[in-house]
């Protein structure tokens, strides 16, 4: 009893795997890569927290928000939101249709399913910021090219979140409805979007609650919305206005995400 | 043929409330696209404008990856660390966001405090808060990246820490473990594999935010497409939207592998390409 060799009370921990530590040093290599000064970023936390103290004149004027300002605010608030409403719209009756390409269950052809998946992709890979750059520069400042680059951006979120929705739906009726001697189409509308379809409204409001949260970044390049605002005030370092359109931006932000939020606890 | 109404069939449930949900969102919309500033000589231009771009476009002149490698791989950089940042500083705030680990008064401004993070986009927080104190350059974006995902992580990893199982948790405490014992022992592992998902996931994202905080000067390749696609030296922003691709398509594949391994597990034959679902992580 007293004699029990240690080893022997408990099981021997298992190996690491080799994995663990390649990952582990891959990351430790990347991270330093990333922050040095010769080829990445130059991070320097000692000096950021010297200059914390750089940011104090403008963030008290950001703490006192020049209310006269407001009225201003209206309008471009209210282009933001319909760019939103409309691009939520068109993107996401779009995206049911593609997302039904871009799935196993649905498209059971290796080659088409590969090649809406890559188009998919790269639709996805291009950020807001770009399409509204590109379709800034085809059809002029203002608020058709927000709704076009949204359009863009929404798809790819919408048919992504969706297309692997369909991936996972139970087969039991699909098997029944090609029982009854359906076509694809026919199996499309009755055995799968039956139960994709809460899902796919709770993306479409989750689209329309990034297009909202999009549209500073949007009027920074001249595609219509609070952005554009936001940009000339910021140029003129007048940080009280900016100030007014943030605190409104970050209202609209919230209240919509608490309803959406709401509605699609609802519907999941 | 002839049979009483309703004996046939059941009648249906309303539809009412779901119709009248469907013609106030079609009425929404038919408001925005009537009253949205559009000119529908633009929208007929859109074409032509487009093809237009398209055929300067091709072929790019790659002389010019040397200028856009270099800067993709910055913006590369700028969300690798900001991600890290972002998660670092998602641990405590997650833990204490947690109704179960923290008291439910904590959890809940912890939880607002996260609201609050969230709803401001990288660009504002680099041109308000951190251009300011670093100067331009990519460590104001890497901070702006940071601060916002830790907003966003740190709601995930609330909300994850609300889903363990209590058992491990009780066991740490009946074998005599203390706060941060307990948390270390008997929660963490618990939701360690999904939060290095929600980080992996989130370092996807933010690689598509890092571009656009070149507009304002804080690092990375939305300078170079700003200002090859204003000033339309199209043959060079051609060549910049393919290192832009071709490096997030790259950086998405790896990424995803990586962390469907880590949900899975090895033994698990990875066949499923089931991803993580829940729409709250695609928050950018």
């Amino acid at each position: 009893m007293t004699a029990v060799a240690p080893a022997t009370r408990r099981p021997a921990k298992p190996p690491r795997s080799r994995i663990v530590f390649v990952g582990i040093a891959a990351f430790i290599i990347i991270t330093l890569v990333s922050v040095s000064e010769e080829w990445g970023i130059g991070l320097d936390i000692g000096g950021i927290i010297e200059d914390l103290g750089n940011g104090r004149v403008i963030l008290e004027q950001l703490l006192d928000p020049n209310w006269a300002f407001l009225p201003r605010v209206v309008q471009p608030l209210l282009e933001t939101f319909q760019i939103a409403v409309v691009a939520a719209f068109i993107g996401c009756g779009l995206a049911l249709p593609i997302s039904f390409f871009a799935s196993r269950t649905t498209v059971p052809n290796r080659l088409t399913l590969t090649i809406s998946r890559g188009i998919l992709s790269v639709v996805r890979a291009l950020p807001d910021f770009l399409y509204a750059l590109i379709f800034v520069a085809a059809v002029g400042i203002g608020p058709l090219g927000g709704i076009m680059a949204l359009i863009f951006f929404n798809i790819g979120v919408v048919a992504k979140l969706l297309s692997e929705t369909v991936d996972a739906v139970d087969t039991g009726p699909i098997e029944a409805v090609d029982a009854g001697g359906s076509d694809r189409t026919q199996m499309v509308r009755w055995a799968v979007l039956p139960q994709v379809l809460p899902n796919y409204v709770a993306y479409s409001l989750y689209a329309f609650e990034l297009n909202v949260r999009a549209s500073t970044v949007l009027g920074f390049v001249g595609a219509g919305g609070i952005g554009f605002l936001l940009r000339v005030q910021y140029q003129f370092q007048a940080w009280s206005n900016v100030s007014v359109i943030v605190i409104c931006l970050f209202v609209i932000v919230f209240v919509i995400e608490l309803i959406s939020i709401r509605l699609r606890r609802r519907l999941v | 043929m002839a049979a009483a109404n309703g004996t046939g069939r059941p009648s249906r449930p309303s539809n009412l409330k779901r119709n009248l949900w469907i013609a106030g969102a079609t009425a929404l919309f038919i408001w925005a696209a009537l009253s949205v500033n559009v000119n529908l000589a633009d929208l007929a231009s859109l074409p032509s404008g487009l093809w237009l771009i398209l055929t300067k476009m091709i072929p790019p002149d790659l002389s010019y990856l040397k200028s856009a490698v270099p800067a993709m791989i910055q913006s590369i950089e700028m969300a690798w660390v900001g991600t890290i940042i972002g998660a670092t500083l998602s641990l405590p705030l997650g833990f204490l966001g947690a109704k179960n680990v923290s008291s439910p008064l904590v959890a809940n401004t912890m939880r607002q405090i996260l609201n609050a993070i969230r709803a401001f986009p990288e660009l504002i927080l680099a041109i308000a808060i951190f251009i300011p104190i670093a100067g331009l350059g990519p460590v104001a974006g890497t901070l702006a990246i940071g601060l916002h995902s830790a907003g966003t992580l740190g709601k995930l990893t609330a909300e994850a820490i609300e889903g363990i199982d209590a058992g491990p948790v009780e066991a740490a405490r009946a074998a005599g473990g203390r706060g941060l014992q307990v948390q270390r022992w008997g929660v963490l592992p618990q939701v360690l594999p999904e939060l290095i998902g929600f980080w992996l996931y989130r370092f996807e994202i933010n690689i598509r935010a890092s571009a656009v905080l070149g507009v304002v000067g804080a690092g990375g390749i939305g300078f170079l497409l700003q200002q090859t696609i204003v000033f339309g030296r199209w043959p060079l922003a051609g060549t910049a939207i393919l290192v832009v691709i071709v490096a997030t398509i790259l950086v998405d594949t790896i990424s995803g592998n990586v962390r469907r391994r880590i949900i899975e597990g090895s033994d698990v034959q990875v066949t499923s390409e089931a991803e993580i679902t829940d729409p709250a992580l695609a928050a950018r």
